[in-house]
Parts: C-alpha cells; structure tokens; sequence
C-alpha cells in the first residue's frame, strides 16, 4: 500500500508540476519576434534556411506551413538529439545513449503496461526494452558524471546540483539494471504495479529490489520539476514560440489586442534618457521627444 | 596557451584584467597572413585611460567606464545594477523579450555545444572568457544569487557561487561589447538557449537602468540621430546636397538616369538608406537610384528626420530607443502614404523594421516593409534592363549579413542575382544561414575606441577574414582582383577595416562593395566600369 501511494503521490505531483510550469511559461506575454533560420515550417526553403521574407511583396502570397517538415526536424532533435551530434559528437557518445535510455524505458512501460492486461507479447518487448534502456541509461550517466568532472571545458560549469543529478539518475538506472537481471520477471512485477495503479488494487507487493528501483524512479519524478531537466518542455517552447514564430502582425488579431494591453503598462526603468516616472506607459515614453 | 577560467573568478582580482590575449594564441590564417608579428601592433592604452577607465576585463576597453570615485559610488551602482536586474524579468519592464530571456535563464544544460560556433571564442583560440557561455553563466548566477528565493547557499550548490560587488558589474557591462549577438550560437543549441539575446538584454539593463551605453551607439548614435535626423550627424539640407551630388556625378559618368525623387507622396517604394552609405559608399545610393529607374519604379527618398536615416542603433542595445526610431521612421512612411518601405542594403535596418518593431507597429502604422533583396531579384530577372555578366568577369564571393540571413531567412534571392551575373561567383563555407558574422554585428562596426579597434580587427573579424581568403584560395595572389559582396552597411564598415588591418587590398587585391554595385557593372549601356577597383 505504502508503495502505491507513493507511486500516486509522485506521479500526482509530476503532473501538477508539469502542468505549471508550461502554464507558467505559455501564460508569459507576447514578445517582439526573434525568430531564427532554419525555420522548418518553411517546406520548400527549410533546408537552406529560407523564409517567406525571401517573396518578392509576401503578404500577397499564400504562406506555406508544413507541420511535416517540423515533424521530420523535431524527431530528429528530440530522437537523434542532432543538434548535439552535430556540435558536440564527444558529449553525444553519452548523452545519446542517456536520452535514448529514458525513450526505451518510457516504451517499455508503455509495453508492460499492455502487458498487463493480457498481452503477452508486450511483456517480452517490455523485457527487451528495459535490459537495452536500463544499460544505455546506465553507461550515458556515467560516462556524462566523468565528462562534466574531468572535462575543463564543462567542469568549469559543474556544480554539486549536476553531480547530484546525474547520480540520482544513475541510481534511478542501476537499480532497474539490477532489477532486470537479479529478477526472474521484473518487468511482470511492473505490469502488475501498474495493473494495480490503474485499479487501486492496494494489495499488490514487488520484490525488494524491484520496490526500491519503484521509489528511486517515483522520487526523481517528484524531483524533476524542480530542476532544468525539464528541458524538454522548455525546447517546445524555445522552438515553437521562439525561433519559429514568424507570425506577422495582423489588425484586429488577438496578438495586436495583447500588444496594446502591454503598451499600457507604466515603465519603471530608471535612467535619464528614458524619460520614465512609474506612470507613463510605453506609449508615452516611446513617443516622448528627445530634448534637441 | 590555455585560459583556464571559473565563473566564480568573476567578481574577483579586482585590480587585473580577468585575462590577456596574446595574438599567438589567435586561430592561424593562411600564408601570407600567419605572421603575428607582421600585423599592425595594437594601440596601446594610454596611463591616463588605465587610470581613468575600467580595465578589468582583458586588457581591451571598449566603453570607457570610469571607475569609481569610492565605496559609495561603487555600492550605489551595484544597487542600480540588481534593480536592473530585477526589472529585466517583469513582464511591465520587459514583456518585449520576457518569454525568451526567461527561457534562456533556466534551461541551459550547461553541455557547451554553442561554444565552437562562435567566431570570437574561436578566433581567440578557445579563450573561456568569450565562450558564448561565460557571460551568461554570470548573469545566471547573480540571478539566482541575489533575485531568486532560497538563499545563497542552495544557489550555490544548485547554480554555483559569484560576487557581486563593482568589478563583476563592470567587467559584465563590457564582456557585453565582446559578443556580435550574431545567434550561430543560438542555432547550435540543443534546448533553444539564446545567448546573443542574454548579450542583448544586459545591454539594456546597463542602457535603460544605468544609462551606461557606448558613446558610439548612444549619443553619437541614436540620441544623434532623434536629434539632427542621422547618426552621420546630416541633416536633412545636407542629406539631399550629398545625394544631389551623388546623383550627378554618377549619371555622368554612368552615362545613366541616376536622379533620385524626393518626398514624393503615394509612391510605390519608400527607399530607406542606412545614411553611412551617404558619406561612405556613395555609389551604393547611385548604384539603387540607376536600377530604380531603369526599372520604372516610383519610388522616393525622404528627407524627414530621421527617416532619411534606416539606422536604429536601438537594436543594440535599448528598447525604448529603438521604438522611437522605428515609430518615427513608420510615421513618415505613413505622412507620404507609401505603398511600402523598401530596406536599403543594411542588416539591422531590416531587422529592426522587418520583424523587431513587426509587432508594435500597430494600426496605421502597419505599413508594409521589405527588403530591397527580392525587389532587385525581379528587377533582374525581369528583363527591363539588359545585362552583360561578362562585365562581372573576376572573383567574387558573398558575405550574409546575420540579420539578413540568420535572423530573417533571406538567403536565396541574392545568391540567384550573383549566380546569373557573377560568373565567378564562389560560396564561402559555411554560408547562407550559417554564415559568420562580419565582426561588426551589433554596433561593433562604428566602435573603435581605445583599443577596441584593433581587439575588433584581429579577433572579431578574424573568422570572417579566414572565410574570405579561403573563398579566394584558386586565385590567392594579388594579380588576380577579388571582390567581396557584402548587401550591408555595418558589414561594409567591418569589412573596410579587416581588410585594411590585414592589408588585404595590397597582398591579395581583395575588395568589398554592395549588390547593387554589381547589378550596375553588369548593365548594357554603361559609360565607365561602376566598380572602381583602386578608389577602394
Ligand atoms: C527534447 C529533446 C531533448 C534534447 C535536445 C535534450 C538535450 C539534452 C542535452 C543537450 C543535455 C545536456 C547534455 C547531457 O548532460 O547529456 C541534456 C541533459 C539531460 N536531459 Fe535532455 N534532452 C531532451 C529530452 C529529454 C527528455 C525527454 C528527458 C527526460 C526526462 C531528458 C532528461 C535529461 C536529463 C535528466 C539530463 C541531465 C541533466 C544534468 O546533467 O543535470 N532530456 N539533455
């Protein structure tokens, strides 16, 4: 029962968190574009780098959006990590098996869950998929631990949070290795966890190893909102929202009644040149003379 | 030679610069410029600077800040500094750039993929203080330190230690005048982290709290400009006498319609000149003024202030100020009901007008913005004028200017121009959105004081110069004339001095200029050669 609970626990506050913490971001204001090429949605330019600012007069053309084009180059970050391949292959060796360890095992729950109920099939794809994302998880974390301590070039930046981290990651993946292979049917045992979350079934027990692996993944759950490893929501947004907003101003738009809220706001800041007092408002101060 | 550095050794040594650049660890160039000691010698700060001035950082002074009187002042300005810091993540202060500095704050994963796409930390052969991560590891750091709760000791050891006190603000506000905010390093993120736009906004922290902003940028720069009408310092009488001298002395030597139409009221193409083209480069005004008639284009200048004038040195570094140029530049467009602005060969003008201000250009300011890339595109292809690219007959290589390529998406229309009239037209690697900047990026082209020109020339412009000269590599020597295209003002300044410093004229006859120079040389009808190869 203890274990259930804190599976409810973990998995409940993950979901608040994670739902503030986008809700915290989405809910931020409109910003000036800054968008940056490669701009995939661009079908037919994307793969130079090109815009609809290459037509001659573009607000006369139809703009082509191709979710596609956006899927194919997402996959490629968030699956391949390509951006760190290509910048940075020494820490790929690493961060790659890491990343694909935490997709493996994401399947692999995916997997024992259906597994639970009655398809067996999956459990074997389950198993298959923990021994694989267990080993990479494993191998990723520690070579990436003796990257960021040995490396001048990231030890510079390490801080006892990232050691921290990346051991309680490494925790998180050996107790599962050990689970893996030290069980006889380790990932039945999570079919059956899950089973029971499912149907709050509180009589349900695990091996002690298979138990501590459980708790050591629910605290990191409970743990990883608190931390930048909530990166992959905040590429969603440094992606979609930043780098890829090319959405042009139009009157009447919901964007040009946020914009004119925002240009109501007094200014604070304080030198000379500005012209602010506390009530002025943006329009004010961007409008105001400057003494000649 | 190694510069092993901690961000902890921010705020600290007060009295020694944080680091020293020997040009022997520079990034090698190509024979015959892989001789340190054959370089100009740079500038040597004078004692009364050292006295005067902040020299902190690496020996380099950019800005000129005065060090302070005493402890009161220096705690008065670290006061200003943290209320700065503060206003710079309010969404009333700052709601312009919030969402992505917000971002930019929390999700760096620390990993250093940006580092090697910079061109300053890479020409500077990996010194840490200008990895694109340093600076804004500090700023991370005072933020969680001194605005964020939790205290200081899980700031360390979640975020890792910095002092704040006068040097950390000083050395930031001028670590901010070593970095172009050209975004490759941006590009190569794997979360998105931008960290020529931290650059940015601690630009605007030191402008718009502590009114701290290079001479250049400011007062000779914007305020200039709100002034008199122009950062040149012309006003609009003197504008239009230059460009009345212009217009005849390249129609009678062109043999060609070079007369420009002023204020004209409802014309197809408001033309906006960044006005260092003016003074500097004046056949680039001619060279648009020929095209656009010869095309039929109505099309007009303005003389009002500071419309005559596309720059808006506000991009650089302050919102407020950009707003009341780009404000002021829409409203003149407006006044002669303009069917578009057209953007002359100037990146951050086309910036700032094109995407920057896109959104607080609202109602009948919403005047429709181009560059002049796909216009001169049509006007090529489109058969109204005749040319002959066997007059473009010599080498010739195309820079992108960041924030028309990188930062716009405007990548092809030029390259299409240069294939069909260059026929030795050559890439250099990478370009097109990968490009690196010229050095001049981000006011870095009008600033050159103490010895901040030659850092500029030899470490900012380094990358670049290497690019060119490795375009160039199947004809090196200097019989073979070279021309570098380069559709930018700022780009054309930093080109300018690069290739002064390095004596590129002379040991490689390499010479830079606009598009539109180009479209002109190769036109049917031309009196003389547009392109002068010994007036550059
Ligand atoms: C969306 C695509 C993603 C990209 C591009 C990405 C990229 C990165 C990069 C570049 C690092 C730093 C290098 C390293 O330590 O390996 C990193 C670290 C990390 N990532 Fe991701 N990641 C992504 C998705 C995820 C996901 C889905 C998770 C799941 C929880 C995750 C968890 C982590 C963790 C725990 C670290 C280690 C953080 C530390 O060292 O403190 N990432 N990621």
């Amino acid at each position: 029962m203890t274990l259930l609970a804190f599976c409810y626990l973990a998995v409940g506050f993950f979901a608040v968190a994670f739902v503030h913490r986008a809700w915290a971001i989405a809910s931020m204001p409109v910003h000036l574009r800054w968008e940056l090429a490669p701009v995939p949605h661009e079908a037919s330019k994307a793969h130079y780098g090109g815009s609809y600012l290459e037509e001659y007069e573009w607000w006369t053309k139809p703009r082509e959006k191709s979710l596609v084009s956006e899927g194919i180059y997402m996959f490629k970050e968030i699956v391949l990590l390509r951006g760190v391949w290509e910048h940075n292959p020494r820490m790929w060796t690493f961060s790659f098996p890491f990343h694909f360890g935490i997709y493996l095992l994401v399947a692999m729950a995916g997997c024992a869950f259906l597994a639970a109920w009655g398809l067996p099939l999956f459990g074997s794809l389950a198993r298959m998929l923990a021994i694989l994302g267990y080993c990479l998880g494993c191998l990723g974390t520690a070579g990436l631990l003796y990257m960021r301590l040995a490396d001048p070039k990231l030890s510079a930046f390490t801080t006892p949070a990232t050691c921290f981290n990346l051991l309680f990651l490494f925790l998180v993946f050996s107790t599962g290795a050990y689970s893996v292979f030290g069980l006889a049917d380790f990932t039945g045992e999570l079919a059956k966890l899950m089973k029971a979350f499912f149907t709050i079934d509180t009589t349900v027990a695990l091996p002690a190893a298979a138990r501590i692996h459980v708790v050591a993944a629910a605290a990191f759950l409970v743990y990883l909102p608190f931390t930048h490893m909530l990166h992959f929501l905040a590429k969603y947004f440094t992606y979609h929202e930043i780098r890829w907003n090319d959405e042009p101003m139009t009157a009447g738009s919901a964007m040009e009644a946020e914009v004119k809220a925002l240009l109501s706001q007094p200014v604070e800041w304080a030198a000379p040149h500005i012209g602010a007092d506390g009530k002025k408002n943006w329009v004010d101060v961007a409008t105001q003379e400057v003494q000649k | 030679m190694t510069h092993r550095l901690k961000i902890e050794d921010f705020g600290r040594n007060p009295d020694r610069p944080l680091t020293q650049i020997d040009l022997e660890d520079l990034v090698p160039l190509p024979p015959p410029y892989d001789q340190a000691a054959a370089l100009p010698k740079w500038k040597e700060l004078t004692k009364e600077a050292k006295e005067r001035f902040a020299c902190n950082l690496d020996g380099v002074v950019a800005l000129g800040l005065p060090k302070p009187k005493d402890a009161a002042e220096e705690q008065a300005t670290v006061d200003r500094f943290v209320s700065g810091l503060k206003k710079l993540l309010t969404k009333e202060n700052n709601w312009t750039f919030l969402q992505p500095l917000v971002l930019s704050l929390e999700y760096c994963a620390k990993c250093q993929s940006c580092n090697d796409s910079c061109p300053i930390y890479t020409a500077s052969g990996s010194n840490d203080l200008y990895r694109p991560t340093y600076r804004s590891e500090v700023w991370r750091r005072l933020v969680h330190k001194y605005l964020k709760p939790g205290g200081a000791l899980l700031a360390r050891l979640k975020h890792g230690d910095i002092d704040l006190n006068w040097t950390t603000v000083s050395r930031l506000y001028e670590l901010c005048y070593r970095c172009t905010m050209c975004r490759r390093c941006a590009q190569a993120c794997p979360m998105g982290v931008d960290n020529g736009l931290i650059t940015h906004e601690l630009r605007k922290l030191f402008s718009q709290e502590l009114g701290w902003a290079p001479k250049e940028l400011h007062e000779r720069g914007t305020q200039l400009q709100l002034k008199v009408g122009s950062s040149t310092g012309m006003n609009p009488e003197v504008v239009k006498d230059n460009i009345q001298f212009i217009d005849e002395e390249f129609a009678e030597e062109s043999g060609l319609d070079a007369t420009t139409p002023w204020d004209q009221e409802d014309a197809d193409v408001l033309l906006i000149h960044n006005a260092g083209e003016i003074m500097s480069w004046p056949e680039n005004p001619a060279a648009f003024a020929i095209i656009l008639n010869a095309a039929g284009i109505k099309w007009t200048l303005t003389s009002d202030e500071p419309s005559y004038d596309g720059v808006n040195y506000g991009l650089f570094y302050d919102d407020f100020q950009l707003a009341r140029i780009a404000l002021k530049h829409a409203g003149t467009a407006k006044k002669l009901r303009a069917k578009k602005v057209l953007m002359g060969e100037c990146g951050h003008q086309h910036k700032v007008m094109m995407t920057i201000s896109d959104r607080i250009l609202l109602g009948d300011l919403s005047i429709r913005r181009e560059s002049c890339i796909p216009l001169l595109e049509r006007i090529v292809f489109g058969g109204k004028i005749k040319f002959d690219p066997s007059k473009n007959n010599f080498p010739v290589t195309l820079h992108d200017p960041c924030n028309i390529t990188r930062n716009l998406g405007i990548i092809e229309p030029q390259r299409r121009i240069l294939r069909y009239l260059c026929p030795q037209f050559r890439e250099m690697a990478p370009h097109g959105a990968e490009n690196y900047c010229c050095g001049g990026g981000s006011g870095f082209a009008v600033m050159s004081g103490n010895n901040f020109g030659d850092w500029r020339k030899a470490i900012a412009s380094r990358v670049k110069f290497k690019q060119v000269l490795e375009a160039f590599r199947d004809c090196a020597g200097p019989e073979v004339k070279k021309y570098v295209c380069a559709p930018c003002s700022n780009c054309k300044g930093a080109f300018r001095d690069m290739l002064e410093y390095y004596g590129a004229k002379e040991k490689s006859s390499i010479i830079y200029g606009g598009l539109v120079e180009l479209i002109v040389n190769a036109m049917v009808g031309l009196k003389k050669p547009f392109i002068k190869w010994e007036e550059e």
